[in-house]
């Protein structure tokens, strides 16, 4: 039940991407920080989901928990990063 | 206290063979430098990205990102009930999960098929190189995943065979493959 429940959160949040991309009409795009920061964060949260949840981290041992979990704030900096770096 | 402490850390588990998860968070880090070049790329022609991207459907990569959430689901039910020694609900599961990732192949050859019908090719544009660039790599794992989910069908067929580190390890691989397309999916069809 708990694993079915994640599923329907999971699959809420990417349905939330669908608006999230589609926030500035879709058909013509331009540079939009607010959308990017969006996709990119609400990603990295479905990822440590997946991770925790589907993948049983969160009943492993506590340092592949601080493994992923460090994995995820490092992909979120550098892409994040990388991205209002180019912008500035 | 501190026996409670001791008494929970040893229930404690990592869910599959070690070596599995040392090679998951190896591709983890590939790939988050593969997202990083991507990103620099674009920030540098953002006009060529944001134009190319939007002949993307954002809803075929929603629908991509659903059938690849409700495979990572099946498998980890498949998982759930093995371990419950319910060897044929694991089974039903994993065929399940076949099923899921069968239509995700499908499906994202179809796209290709259109893309390319519509003149965007790997040559055409770096956006539309990074993108069958990322998309490709990530339906090489996806191959390599059905050879894990045929690995866990044919433990789970017969008693002799079965292994709950196995079926836990061949998860654990699709997962990953799982949760690598979330970031692709970010990162082609939704981001500006």
């Amino acid at each position: 039940m708990r694993l079915f429940a994640v599923w329907l959160a999971l699959s809420a949040i990417t349905l939330t991407q669908l608006g999230v991309g589609s926030a500035d009409g879709g058909d013509v795009l331009v540079p939009n920080a607010a959308i990017t920061v969006g996709a990119i964060g609400i990603a990295l949260v479905k990822v440590r989901i997946i991770l925790r949840e589907f993948m049983e981290v969160r009943h492993a041992p506590v340092l592949l928990g601080r493994l992923t979990d460090l994995w995820v704030v490092l992909a979120g900096v550098s892409l994040l990063g990388c991205y209002f770096a180019g912008m500035a | 206290m501190k026996e409670a402490r001791e008494t929970a850390a040893a229930a404690r588990f990592v869910p599959g063979q070690p070596d599995m998860w040392a090679f998951v968070l190896f591709e983890a880090l590939v790939f988050t430098a593969y997202f990083t070049v991507y990103v620099v790329c674009r920030t540098r022609n953002l006009e060529l990205f944001l134009q190319s991207q939007a002949h993307l459907d954002l809803r075929v990569g929603v629908f991509h990102t659903l059938v690849l959430l409700a495979s990572s689901w099946s498998v980890a039910r498949c998982v759930q009930a093995a371990r419950e020694r319910s060897y044929e609900a694991a089974l039903r599961h994993a065929y399940l999960t076949v099923l899921f990732g069968s239509v995700f192949l499908v499906s994202k050859v179809l796209e290709w098929a259109a893309k390319l019908r519509q003149g965007f090719g790997f040559t055409t544009d770096e956006f539309f190189s990074f993108y069958y660039f990322l998309t490709a790599i990530h339906f090489l794992h996806l191959l390599i995943g059905f050879v894990a989910l045929g690995i866990a069908i044919h433990q789970l067929r017969s008693p002799l065979r079965r292994s709950q580190e196995t079926v836990e390890t061949c998860a654990t691989y699709w997962h990953t493959i799982d949760f690598l397309w979330v970031l692709i999916f970010a990162l082609l069809y939704v981001m500006r």
